[in-house]
């Protein structure tokens, strides 16, 4: 397994990108869902901030993934009908979008609190707004809905994959998981895009 | 002549007393008592609204100088409405039993041209011995003070159990006062 994406299947970086911010987002979502019933304790305090620590890891995650994209390009599109092909390309730039939204949405919300932002308890990072309690409810609510709204496009996501798998039995799943080998002759070999 | 000398004996004896004590100062508005914590990395102020001090100084009579000062605990204020509805909790200040904090000199000293304020603080029903940095610069009749040490906060028992983690919530605590005094 190469290291980058060819004509066959993602390389190994995009993989590790692909699957690492895939099980941070969820694993920090529900995490996030579970923690706010908590009374205030110190658990909730180190809760809370593994909760922060994360998201903001995903963040740097999504950077360093989205410029090895830019530089490392994608396999070409298995072939399909246009309109999933669309419809695919349009998911994958909204779930980036929401990739982004979620780790930023927090911090705002956490700077609206007043709150400091420390990582990992290693150093702390600036707060995107001043404080202000009002606004601090509304971007809470926001960080939650986003969350809510990126599940729903991630059932489309995984959902479509697993369709291509089970019932076109190509490669557009097994050419992304991290050990499978691709099914041989299905795939339109070609040039990177 | 006769009368002189008597009179002038009365006059010393009722000088005495004010040339070997420190003088005593009301203290007036504008004044304030302040801390600095840490919690996370990031350090956050706080004030007591409401305390109490009786000062006796002079800067050439630091024998007689003293301070004796009372806090009253649950008006600790520090902006953010979690940490101000936790402090006079339990796990913190204990409003409940021990509603105040009272520190009173026991000894002055110079250390180069910095005086230093020994004294005792009793907090959250302990009292250990603290220092308080003093700067006095006399202004007309009356004075400025200002003062400032540091408290560690688990020699007292403040976030003494499961907050005791200095990692998240850190040990020192800065005190800082500014007192505006005039004469008595």
């Amino acid at each position: 397994m190469s290291l980058r994406s060819n004509g066959h299947q993602w390389g190994s970086v995009a993989k590790f990108f692909h699957w690492i911010v895939a099980l941070g987002i969820l694993g920090n979502g529900v995490w996030g869902l579970l923690m706010t019933g908590m009374a205030p304790s110190i658990n909730k305090i180190n809760i809370y901030a593994l909760h922060k620590s994360i998201g903001l890891t995903i963040l740097a995650l999504f950077a360093l993934r989205l410029a090895w994209r830019l530089y490392d390009g994608a396999p070409p599109d298995e072939p399909m009908p246009r309109w999933q092909r669309v419809i695919a390309h349009a998911t994958h730039v909204l779930l980036y979008g929401f990739i982004l939204a979620m780790p930023l949405s927090g911090w705002l919300f956490n700077s609206l609190h007043g709150y400091p932002l420390q990582w990992f308890k290693l150093f702390n990072l600036p707060a995107l707004a001043a404080k202000n309690d009002d606004l601090s409810h509304l971007a809470g609510d926001v960080h939650e809905w986003l969350f809510y709204l990126l599940l729903i496009v991630l059932v489309g996501h995984a959902g479509a994959a697993l369709k291509h798998h089970f019932f076109d039995r190509d490669n557009v799943l097994r050419r992304m998981l991290p050990f499978a080998r691709t099914r041989h002759g299905k795939t339109t070999s070609g040039e990177l895009t | 002549m006769n009368i002189r000398i008597p009179s002038l004996a009365l006059m010393l004896a009722v000088a005495t007393p004010c040339l070997a004590n420190a003088a005593d100062y009301n203290v007036q508005p504008g004044s304030t008592l302040g801390f600095t914590s840490n919690f996370q990395g990031s350090s956050f102020d706080g004030q007591f609204n409401k305390w109490t001090a009786a000062i006796s100084y002079d800067a050439a009579k630091l024998a007689s100088s003293k301070f004796d000062v009372t806090v009253d605990l649950a008006t600790a204020k520090t902006g953010d409405n979690d940490r101000d509805s936790a402090l006079p909790g339990a796990d913190f200040f204990n409003v409940a039993k021990y509603p105040q904090a009272h520190f009173v000199t026991t000894a002055f000293h110079q250390q180069g041209s910095q005086v230093i304020a020994d004294g005792m603080l009793t907090l959250r029903g302990v009292t250990k011995p603290v220092s308080l940095n003093v700067t006095f610069k006399p202004q007309g009749s009356g004075a400025t003070l200002d003062v400032t040490g540091t408290v560690k906060r688990l020699d007292f028992g403040v976030g003494g159990g499961q907050y005791a983690d200095t990692s998240v919530i850190g040990p020192d605590v800065k005190v800082k006062a500014h007192l505006v005094l005039s004469a008595k």
